[in-house]
């Protein structure tokens, strides 16, 4: 007997003891000192990643590795362990978990079923926002828990990183071992990192609602934690500053660390944008899709811990079945086990862990599913062992097999990145046995000698077990009630046929690797030995354990990466061009008019000259457009496309602090159909459910690229204002009564509530940069306010007003307030009685953008005309169109053409609406808006009259850059299709294998955004709720 | 004082036009359209062309027609003549404000609803009409919202007094909505797939439960074996009996496939109504002689990996693969710009006749009332439009006159009026 079972008896023994004796805790009864010394002789111990000792000794002692042995020589007294033929890895360690602390609280039943909550409960100074605690310390909460434990230790986990997954800043992790003894013996680092997510959690607050608005709340809480460090202890000009838990335990982060979880590639970016405004070291929780962004999570220098969820693949097995099924989904189930590689790749470090999984049985298969798809031996088992470690806090203790470390390590049979498997666990120097989860096999052919006739057995335990004796190839024993019990084989069978009559019970157990031993018994009691003999070629002990530390082929994938990496996705950006647009009519949107037979020049992505046959510069690319029309790229107003989890922060009254530019979403497929629309500039704007709603962010519709690439940057900081039946609640059911304001006479006097407020607030800023010197340095500064401030840019005149208004009363209002205050409306957005006050708009110099010709949707919309653009524009007014939704922003050419059709306006000036006089509200047009040499070279060509149904846009062009092509757009369908069909096949084809892994493995798909939805993104409860579909019909 | 006197003028002609529009009183005399080009439809366009109405009837078309005594003769040369346009699918009359429940007539509760009449809740003095009128629309088939068994659909003419005055065609259809297929995988389906399964299936067992339980109800009245009348079987006896056409509103592909099946042991004279994937599968809708009422023309694809122009584009490949189609808009206020989504069909390809046509004659068609209306063609009701250009462009489409059953109708509205009014502001 070797191998395993002495490992296993001598745990039994070990097990009686405790290794570590307690220090603080009185002993009861007799005093244990039991020898403490073990040696694991003769093993492969693979010291760290990339080291490996062979034929070494490994000695334990009182929970700490002692020495490694290359002599192999054991000390004398050591309860020697024969650990030949074994490897020893150092124990795992998940950098991020749940284990052994306070689980995270339950959601709050959300939706507008239940009275909104606007505050915390407020005790021993914590914060405001009831998702913030950062105060909290969860080794406090430590509690081991043997069979949770379990579940990590039969991977080969033995220590973990935990923390309360729970709020937006969660407080400290705590990193322990998962051996099950008292906390003070477990804890190996007791305050290690601030966790942070996006999501509040069981918070039951209302703020924050959107991803927007956990961002928003993250940034003040980091610029208050940073003007905490500064002011604690003094006085403000304006009194004494108060005690805060959370911001004190937050005030030195950027020399310690957060570690954050995120829900996507997307998420992972934003988070680390928002932490690197203050400067605080950064690991990212990732999501698997980090592969499809690879280059900016490499340029955004990350750390990551990576869950392995790889997702099941789509549904597929019903007859069209995959309509459901989108192309971005199908190519993330055949790239996501190559995610790991990809990072490696990209040389960006990485940990893994078992967060996310949804089978932890699937921890090992994946693990090995990533090594198979590219990612090396080498990495693996440093994201499992030295990284987790760094990350953990714990590279002293953990990590490695080295003197002084704690004895955490895995006894395996075999390479684990292969199909070796984990025979024993050591936690603190005891052993644990994995047996159960690896029970031996018997799986093979024999030849045996029974009461001396040569046999055959055959053996079959993979499930049920099964077995079959034969005398000769035809001549067959019956054996019946085959099982493995107890690690043996047993089985029942009549052996008259060897003249033997009478039932004999067989017991076999594994003796060596190609035998098993055991006997027979029969009723009467007689025995007979057995020894079976494998007579299967031994093809086992080929494995190959020297590439450890190359990365494998890569594997071919049947799917494109794109960006984004969805259908229509591009596989780079456009080229920019030097262009001569040769013969067409050509509507400039300035005062050259509409030009017949006329040229465009476009040079270094601007337009450089128009007139009548020009001659082509040399290496211009010339497109003859004759018949064709061409027009600026159309700028539209009011936007909420490309924009992730939640247009408004619906929460508290006043949210300047928010920002559209915090959640743009690259991904949204409507940036590309509005490009095939024509259009070029969109204004993502918050929606209206609150007076003061959030900040928003231009941005060109240049698709592929990312968020950050896609944002207008010349463009003016601008915010969303609303009035009327949104920001009353009107329609937000009878429990939404309590909100201030419910009246448009509290709209106007919130408004001017906040606008003094945020004047005094400039005033304090100013008083104290007054100060001398040494008086500074005896006063604390005043607290940077990202909501007062936005509203002081208003007033000083950095920042543009954007107001979702309807009717003529409130419009009137908000002019008195502004006018009172000394700030400027900027833009009147839908404005459908705009009509009715044409003149003071004109006269307040606010511009207007309206829809077209909706109306009757709701009671402020009632004397909604579509004479209103007509009606406005002749008195003065700088009007717009604007779209408010996905379908209308790919064809706002023919909503302004709508006033050509009810009041006969100018085509060129209704062409205008959409083009130059947005983008004057914008107050973008020295870029875009016409065709205006030195301009940004947007524009799109149309088959026809610009302004006509029957208007196709050929080519759309973002400076010089040609983002949409008709032509080319009909061939990528043929792609697609062809794409589709062949990841299809794959799924119909990868079997049961297709069915294993998570379920909504796959990026959230968002609801098309209006203006009025508002819907807490962070409560479960909403994806219960109809309301949510219902909502996205909602209108305006 | 000048002030004054505009303000006099202003109220007394605010009060002339406060409230919405009478209808237009037929008139004794016979009306003669002149030279303007006409647009039949149904047998090609004829420039310079007149037409004779004789109370409610075209009675005549062609050149120099010669007027009997007292006709009143409109000049229209250089204008366009089509047949008036009907709006297939809305909710016209039934509802005033979405966000306004008090005004809010469109889904009656519970599942199955056979039994209620969409046209006795339509309001004839709604302020959406005129302004749907303005933009050429004469009829609309008013159907009742629902996830199941709706109720019956009425093809109402835009000029009545009330709704009984304004009923072209009482109870045309039952409108079923085709149970879900499929799985939703968006994040904020909180069912499993194999509950969804599950969810559907349920579904489709009530409305075959439906179908058998007034299919049996049906024979039994006919033989006299029920004496007890149900309001909800009673009213789908239409069906059984052939005088009611069902429509089926389904815009899944699997949908569409389980409603031909469902409906091919029946036979009922079917339409299709959404048909947002009749696209994809023209082959099997021609095979079957399915009529399809394509409701969103400028619908957004509903998949991400469509093609952008997916739905623009539909109408072109239902009218090429010879599949019998009309081109609705399904709203209410919104539904006015059906012909701006017959014109966009034309930019992705779809002949322009076609389009015409799609919301026009092929309407009437697959509505049945082709006898009467969807074209101008002698002894067809006098219900047309006149425009200054092409009613189906924007640049083109100006509505000089609007004729409903040879009534002149008012093409003004409450949202005309307040122009009016406030243009009044701007010369104060």
């Amino acid at each position: 007997m070797r191998g395993k079972f002495q490992l296993a008896a001598l745990s039994v023994l070990l097990g009686t003891f405790p290794a570590l004796a307690d220090q603080t805790t009185p002993v009861q009864g007799i005093h244990n000192n039991n020898p403490s010394v073990v040696a694991l002789t003769n093993a492969t111990i693979i010291t760290e990643p990339g080291e490996r000792i062979e034929n070494a000794t490994l000695v334990v002692q009182d929970g700490l590795i002692q020495s490694i042995e290359r002599s192999n020589r054991a000390p004398s007294g050591a309860r020697v362990v024969d650990a030949t033929g074994y490897t020893v890895y150092p124990g795992f360690i998940d950098a991020y978990s749940n284990y052994g602390v306070e689980q995270p609280g339950d959601r709050p039943r959300g939706g507008r079923s239940n009275a909104p909550v606007y505050t915390n409960e407020r005790q021993g100074g914590n914060a405001s926002n009831a998702a913030v605690h950062a105060e909290q310390q969860w080794f406090e909460t430590v509690t081991p828990d043997a069979s949770e434990a379990q579940s990590y230790v039969q991977h080969g986990f033995t220590s973990v990183q935990s923390v309360r997954m729970d709020g937006i800043f969660r407080g400290r992790t705590t990193t322990l071992s998962l051996a099950d003894k008292l906390p003070n013996d477990i804890i190996y680092n007791a305050v290690g990192h601030h966790a942070a997510s996006f999501d509040k959690g069981s918070s039951s607050q209302q703020y924050p609602n959107s991803l927007m608005g956990s961002i928003a709340l993250i940034r003040q809480t980091l610029s208050d934690a940073a003007w905490y460090a500064e002011a604690a202890g003094l006085n403000t000009l304006q009194g004494p500053v108060e005690f805060n838990s959370a911001l004190d335990s937050l005030k030195s982060l950027n020399s310690e660390r957060v570690i954050f979880e995120a829900s996507d590639d997307l998420n992972l970016l934003r988070a680390r944008r928002v932490f690197a405004e203050f400067s605080v070291p950064f690991t990212g929780v990732g999501s698997g899709f980090e592969y499809s962004r690879i280059d900016e999570i490499k340029a955004a220098d990350l750390d990551l811990i990576l869950p392995v969820n790889f997702p099941a693949a789509p549904e597929m097995g019903d007859q069209f079945s995959e309509l459901d099924v989108s192309l971005a989904d199908l190519r993330h189930w055949e790239r996501a086990p190559a995610n790991a590689a990809a990072l490696e790749q990209a040389q960006v470090r990485f940990s893994f862990t078992m967060h996310g999984l949804d089978n932890k049985r699937d921890f090992w298969k994946n693990i090995r599913k990533a090594v198979d798809y590219g990612l090396s031996e080498r990495q693996a088992l440093a994201a499992l062992t030295t990284i987790p470690a760094a990350q953990a806090g714990v590279s002293g203790q953990v990590g490695r097999i080295s003197p002084g470390y704690r004895a955490d390590f895995v006894v395996a049979r075999g390479n684990l990145f292969e199909d070796g498997e984990i025979v024993s666990v050591w936690l603190q120097g005891e052993e644990q046995e994995i047996g159960n989860m690896h029970p031996v096999s018997f799986s093979g052919e024999y030849a045996m000698s029974l009461f001396d006739h040569d046999l055959s057995l055959t053996v079959s335990d993979s499930g049920r077990v099964s077995a079959t004796l034969k005398i000769s190839e035809d001549e067959e024993i019956s054996v019946r009630d085959a099982r493995v019990e107890d690690d043996k084989l047993k089985f029942l069978a009549d052996l008259s046929a060897l003249d033997m009559p009478g039932t004999y019970r067989f017991e076999l157990e594994r003796e060596t690797v190609t035998t098993l031993a055991g006997r027979a018994q029969s009723a009467g009691g007689a025995l007979d030995t057995i020894v079976a003999t494998s007579t299967a070629n031994d093809e086992e002990s080929s494995a190959s354990e020297q590439n450890s530390g190359d990365a494998q082929q890569p594997v071919e994938f049947v799917s494109r990466l794109t960006y984004p990496n969805v259908g229509f996705g591009r596989e780079s950006q456009p080229e920019q061009m030097n262009l001569h647009i040769r013969n067409a009519t050509i509507w400039t949107a300035d005062d050259q008019g509409v030009l017949e037979n006329a040229d465009m020049l476009v040079r270094d992505g601007r337009i450089h000259r128009i007139g009548r046959d020009l001659s082509t510069p040399r290496g211009y690319e010339v497109i003859d457009a004759t018949g064709m029309h061409v027009t600026p790229g159309m700028v539209d107003e009011h936007s909420h496309i490309a924009i992730s989890q939640g247009v408004n922060e619906g929460t508290e009254a006043v949210t300047a602090e928010v920002r559209i530019g915090d959640v743009v979403n690259p991904d949204d497929i409507h940036i590309y159909r509005s490009l095939a629309g024509g259009t070029t500039v969109a204004h993502l704007l918050h929606g209206s459910a609150n007076p003061i709603g959030g900040q928003g962010q231009a941005i060109k519709l240049r698709w592929g690229e990312s968020a950050e690439g896609l944002k207008f940057d010349q463009t003016p900081p601008t915010i969303k204002m609303a009035l009327g039946e949104n920001v009353k609640q009107s329609n937000w059911g009878d429990l939404y009564t309590a909100r201030y304001p419910q009246t448009r006479m509290g709209v106007a006097a919130i408004m001017r509530d906040y606008f003094q407020t945020a004047q005094e607030y400039t005033e304090a800023q100013e008083q104290y940069a007054d100060l001398s010197r040494s008086e500074r340095r005896r006063t604390a500064p005043p607290r940077t306010n990202y909501r007062l401030q936005a509203l002081a840019e208003i007033l000083q005149g950095e920042r543009f007003t954007h107001v979702h208004s309807y009717v003529a009363s409130e419009v009137l209002s908000l002019l008195t307030v502004a006018e009172d205050l000394g700030f400027r409306i900027q833009t009147f957005t839908h404005i459908l009685e705009g009509y009715k006050v044409a003149e003071e708009l004109a006269e307040h110099g606010a511009g207007a953008s309206t829809f077209a010709d909706w109306w009757a949707f709701k009671f402020e919309a009632y004397d909604a005309i579509p004479f209103n653009a007509c009606l406005m524009m002749e008195q003065g007014v700088l009007t717009s169109i604007n779209s408010d939704s996905r379908d209308l922003q790919r064809r706002l050419n023919t909503e302004a053409a709508k006033s050509v059709r009810y009041c006969d306006m100018d085509e060129h000036e209704a062409l205008k609406m959409a083009t130059i006089y947005p983008a004057m509200q914008l107050r973008i047009d020295e870029y875009v808006g016409s065709l205006t040499p030195g301009k940004h070279a947007d524009f799109v060509i149309w088959n026809e009259h610009p302004l006509s149904a029957y208007a196709q846009p050929q080519q759309t062009w973002i400076e010089g850059r040609k983002y949409f092509d008709r032509s080319d757009d009909l061939a990528q369908r043929a792609l697609i299709a062809e794409e589709r069909e062949m990841l299809i096949e794959a799924v119909l084809n990868a079997g049961q294998e297709a069915h294993r892994g998570a379920r909504g493995g796959y990026r959230q798909a968002q609801p098309e955004w209006h203006c009025n939805d508002n819907h807490d993104v962070w409560l479960e409860d909403i994806y219960h709720s109809h309301a949510l579909e219902q909502a996205t019909r909602e209108l305006h | 004082m000048k002030k004054f006197i505009f303000s006099i003028i202003a109220c007394v002609s605010f009060s002339v036009s406060a409230h919405n529009i009478a209808p237009g009183s037929s008139s004794e005399q016979s009306i003669l359209l002149q030279g303007g080009t006409v647009h039949t439809v149904s047998s090609g366009t004829y420039p310079e062309t007149d037409i004779l109405m004789t109370g409610d009837t075209i009675t005549a078309i062609g050149r120099d027609i010669t007027a009997p005594e007292g006709t009143r003769v409109i000049d229209v040369s250089g204008q366009h003549i089509y047949p008036g346009l009907i709006a297939i699918d809305t909710t016209l009359g039934l509802i005033e404000l979405e966000q306004a429940r008090p005004t809010d007539d469109v889904e009656e509760v519970g599942d199955v609803t056979p039994e209620v009449v969409a046209h006795h809740a339509f309001n004839a003095d709604s302020e959406i009409i005129p302004t749907v009128r303005y933009l050429g629309i004469t009829h609309s088939l008013i159907v009742p919202e629902g996830d199941l068994v709706r109720g019956q659909s009425s093809l109402m003419h835009l000029d009545g007094w009330n709704w009984q005055d304004a009923l072209q065609l009482g109870s045309l259809g039952m409108h079923v909505t085709w149970p879900r297929t499929g799985l939703n995988n968006a994040w904020w389906e909180w069912r499993t797939p194999a509950q969804q399964r599950e969810a559907n299936a349920e579904a489709r067992r009530e409305l075959q439960d439906v179908f058998t339980t007034a299919e049996a109800y049906h024979h039994a009245r006919t033989s006299g074996n029920q004496d007890r009348i149900d309001q909800r079987w009673e009213a789908m006896r239409g069906l059984f009996s052939g005088d009611m056409k069902l429509f089926i509103h389904a815009n899944d592909r699997r949908q569409i496939e389980e409603a031909l099946a469902f409906n091919a042991e029946y036979g009922f004279d079917m339409v299709l109504v959404g048909g947002r994937d009749a696209w994809m599968m023209t082959d099997v809708l021609v095979e079957n002689d399915l009529p399809v009422v394509f409701t969103s023309p400028y619908g957004l694809p509903a998949r991400e990996d469509e093609a952008y122009d997916t739905a623009y584009a539909t109408p072109a490949k239902l009218y090429e693969a010879g599949v019998q189609f009309a081109i609705g808009y399904a709203g209410y206020w919104d539904s006015r710009n059906l012909a701006f989504g017959a014109g966009n069909a034309v930019a992705y390809g779809l002949e322009y006749q076609q389009a015409l046509r799609s919301i026009t004659l092929s309407a009437a068609e697959i509505l049945g009332v082709e006898d009467t209306l969807g074209s101008i063609q002698v002894g067809k009701q006098a219900t047309l439009i006149v425009s200054r250009g092409d009613v189906l462009d924007h640049l083109g489409q100006d509505l000089s006159m609007m004729f409903i059953e040879g009534r002149e109708v008012e093409l003004t509205s409450k949202q005309k009026q307040l122009f009016e009014k406030y243009q009044e502001r701007i010369t104060e």
